[in-house]
């Protein structure tokens, strides 16, 4: 039992770190985690028929993340080896106005109009924004209790419950 | 001579008369054990207000102060202590010496009008410039003395901020002489959705006057403060780039790229209140959910038929508190009732509590229900504020439903967690041993998120397992996502064209008659075809170019439906018909249609 919710809990908080990832190569393991066949991912009500595609639009379009895991529990629903996991959590957006690849939407100076905003000196420092409030409802073979990874979601149901007012974020 | 007496004595006449028309009644009830004089100087004392030409009245004692603010700081000294009693003090209104309340009333009236007179409800704009020169401002004497000049900004936006039908997207402040922003800060609570403002033509000369400004306005497109000495500064427009991160532009130049900028500072996955797989499940969901929660509101024990030995229930509390910045967020939660029954696996340790939380079987399912507070979900009076997914389960030949939302706690639980500890050893250890008030466990609104497992059996429904996650109560992100469909975006083609055709111009004598067009450069390239309430959404801003057959065929109705379709999807001709159509010429059906489908949509599909 604990082994199985320790196992959970790392789950998901490696979920987490896969998301929060900017490098598109360090994200790219994800897509093993789910089911290849009929899986199925739902991100704020919207579907997404292939994990690919899904992480594909997360690296592309969505700014930096900072996810926080604030609850987890999960029910084994017996004889299906699999099992539903529920999770509670926070996540912040970068709000620096870059995305993941470090590009901001400024034009450049027009001449004569004083100096610019600096160029992308090495990386640059994320400005995070208020926090949402996450949850997050996956169906997942057994075995992932058992610490194995390997094509064991087969659902993944994101949704974002609470957003602050002062957010630059549009949801 | 005589007649300079004659005048200064008039003078003397009438501001004696001022004075005593500015007067207001007030009266002081709960003075009774102590004499009428000690009380006017006891308060006299206390507040460092006199109360003239008092004389008691029945229980009260009635007086005058010199003007409405005394009347109404007096006011928030009601309950002050003396002789014994509360004293309670009252605005007597009606027989007022003389004025007073009439005379704040011809200010707000005079300020309304002044509003009005100063919107353009076409451009939606509030033109506010050159304050200090209108005339009917300086004839009221607005303008008279520095004070009621700094006062007079926030009433006025006080007064515009409740005036429902003014919808201000634009902002004219220039030629106010204004150093810094402190006049005008409140603009910001006022309009913080403002799009275009223009503060041209001041004085304002440093950063630091601007800051009161940062991260308000995060709507805002286009700022022009061409005239103010700061745009000398060589930090300017980096400055103003922090400042306002959504910014355009700038002294009508482009500082961003609209594109861009809206890629960055929004998800791909708009906020939808449901998802459903399929249209079945829609239905059978939303049945199941009501069904549930009625009968979890008024006789949990009923919803064990639903539940079998091998079903599992346990809750879990995310206490963490939302930011305050989240509407109407508690950021005093208690969860008194529940934290002993949490199965938050993030926050217990031991294997043996773990197990314990998880009920299984009816009869553990059972008890645990009747350990939570009573509650009451309001699903019927305010659906807007649930939202639900409902997805197939293949490994339980079931399905999955998930439901966000928020419930009342009507009553303490039938079983109180903390007082059902089993503990042989008395009182002596009890959990919560010291300052365990009852305040901890008052009830309140909660927000939750529940998932059910649901298997379907030959005499209906079973849960096969039972998730509720309860949390600080917030409201729904989905909400606003309602009330305000999207922010309607410019035309970027207008936005690149501005720069070009605006530097020439030269700056506007008199900005009253100018403005308008100077900070509202979409007025112009929409005025021939005036679609209201329609988003203008860049490039499909134009209307449908359908075959006349297929035009002449469909009634202005659907012609119209069409074209809403068209301007939110941006589906080329064909395939829009084909998706109303296909959705039996409902609008919400169709873009929902669209929106499950819009992966699988080709790209030849959109224009």
């Amino acid at each position: 039992m604990n082994g199985q919710s320790q196992a959970a809990e790392n789950f998901v908080k490696r979920i987490f770190t896969f998301l929060d990832e900017t490098d598109s190569q360090q994200l790219a393991p994800l897509v093993q985690w789910f089911q290849p066949a009929g899986c199925k991912i739902i991100v704020n009500a919207s579907a997404f028929p292939q994990p690919a595609g899904f992480l594909e639009t997360w690296q592309r379009c969505v700014v930096q993340t900072q996810h926080v895991l604030t609850g987890v529990d999960f029910h084994v629903i017996p004889g299906t080896g699999s099992a539903v996991c529920s999770v509670n959590g926070k996540v912040r957006f970068d709000e620096s106005g870059r995305d993941k690849a470090g590009q901001d939407a400024a034009v450049p100076a027009p001449a004569g109009a004083g100096v610019g905003p600096t160029g992308p000196a090495g990386k640059h420092r994320p400005l995070w924004g208020p926090y949402f409030g996450l949850s997050l409802q996956l169906v997942v073979d057994e075995r992932a209790l058992g610490g194995d990874f390997n094509g064991v979601i087969s659902s993944f149901n994101y949704t974002m419950v609470y957003r602050p007012e002062d957010s630059l974020m549009v949801v | 001579m005589n007649n300079l007496f004659q005048n200064s004595n008039n003078v003397g006449v009438a501001a004696q008369q001022a004075v005593l028309q500015n007067r207001v009644k007030v009266g002081v009830k709960g003075w009774q054990n102590a004499t009428k004089q000690d009380l006017v100087s006891f308060v006299s004392r206390k507040t460092r207000i006199g109360i003239q030409d008092s004389y008691v009245e029945g229980n009260l004692v009635i007086g005058f102060v010199n003007s409405r603010n005394e009347a109404s700081s007096l006011l928030n000294w009601n309950g002050v202590r003396f002789a014994g009693n509360a004293l309670k003090f009252e605005i007597l209104g009606d027989n007022v010496g003389l004025g007073g309340a009439p005379g704040t009333n011809n200010t707000i009236a005079l300020l309304k009008a002044f509003l009005y007179k100063r919107y353009n409800p076409q451009a939606k704009m509030l033109d506010l410039g050159n304050l200090r020169n209108d005339p009917d401002l300086t004839a009221n004497g607005l303008f008279s003395t520095t004070s009621t000049q700094s006062k007079m900004f926030p009433a006025m936006m006080k007064l515009a901020s409740k005036e429902d039908q003014m919808v201000v997207e634009s902002v004219n402040l220039s030629n106010n002489n204004l150093k810094d922003l402190n006049m005008i800060s409140s603009l910001a609570q006022t309009y913080p959705n403002l799009k275009n403002l223009c503060l041209a033509n001041n004085q304002i000369s440093r950063f630091r006057a601007l800051e009161v400004w940062k991260n308000k306005f995060k709507d805002l497109r286009e700022l022009l403060m061409m005239n103010n000495p700061i745009t000398t500064e060589p930090l300017y427009r980096s400055e103003i780039m922090r400042l306002f991160p959504k910014l355009i532009i700038l002294d009508s130049v482009l500082l961003r790229d609209e594109n861009k900028l809206q890629q960055i500072y929004s998800l791909p996955m708009k906020l939808q209140q449901f998802f459903f797989e399929t249209n079945e499940l829609g239905q059978s969901s939303i049945d199941f959910v009501s069904n549930f929660l009625n009968l979890w509101d008024t006789n949990r024990t009923q919803l064990m038929a639903l539940y079998t030995p091998q079903s599992q229930f346990s809750v879990c509390i995310d206490s963490s508190v939302p930011s305050s910045s989240v509407p109407n967020s508690d950021q005093n939660p208690t969860f008194s009732y529940y934290l002993p029954l949490s199965r938050n696996l993030t926050k217990i340790s031991s294997d043996k509590t773990k197990q314990q939380r998880l009920a299984l079987g009816q009869e553990a399912i059972d008890k645990l229900f009747r350990s939570l507070p009573k509650t009451k979900h309001a699903l019927q009076e305010q659906p807007l504020n649930y939202s639900l997914e409902a997805f197939s389960y293949p490994q339980v030949n079931g399905f999955i439903i998930t439901l966000h939302g928020f419930f009342d706690e009507s009553g303490a639980p039938e079983i109180d967690a903390n007082k059902s500890t089993p503990n042989t050893s008395g009182n002596r250890n009890r959990r919560f041993n010291h300052g365990h008030g009852s305040s901890t466990n008052k009830l309140t609104k909660k927000s939750f998120d529940r998932t059910w497992v649901i298997v379907p059996n030959p005499g209906g429904v079973v849960v096969a397992s039972d998730m509720l996650t309860i949390r600080p109560y917030a409201d729904g992100s989905w909400l606003q996502a309602q009330a305000q469909p999207q922010a309607v975006s410019q035309p970027p083609i207008q936005s690149q064209q501005h720069p070009q055709s605006q530097p020439q111009v030269p700056l506007p004598n008199n900005p009253q008659s100018q403005l308008p067009n100077v900070i509202q450069p979409q007025i112009p390239g929409v005025a021939q075809t005036p679609v209201p309430n329609m988003p203008l959404q860049g490039s499909v801003g134009v209307p449908l170019l359908l075959p006349p057959e297929v035009q002449s065929k469909l009634s202005p109705v659907q012609l119209e439906l069409l074209n809403r379709l068209h301007q939110q999807t941006r589906l080329n001709a064909e395939y829009t018909y084909m998706l109303a159509d296909q959705s039996g010429w409902n609008f919400d059906v169709a873009l929902k249609g669209f929106q499950d489908s819009v992966n699988n949509i080709p790209r030849e599909a959109f224009i």
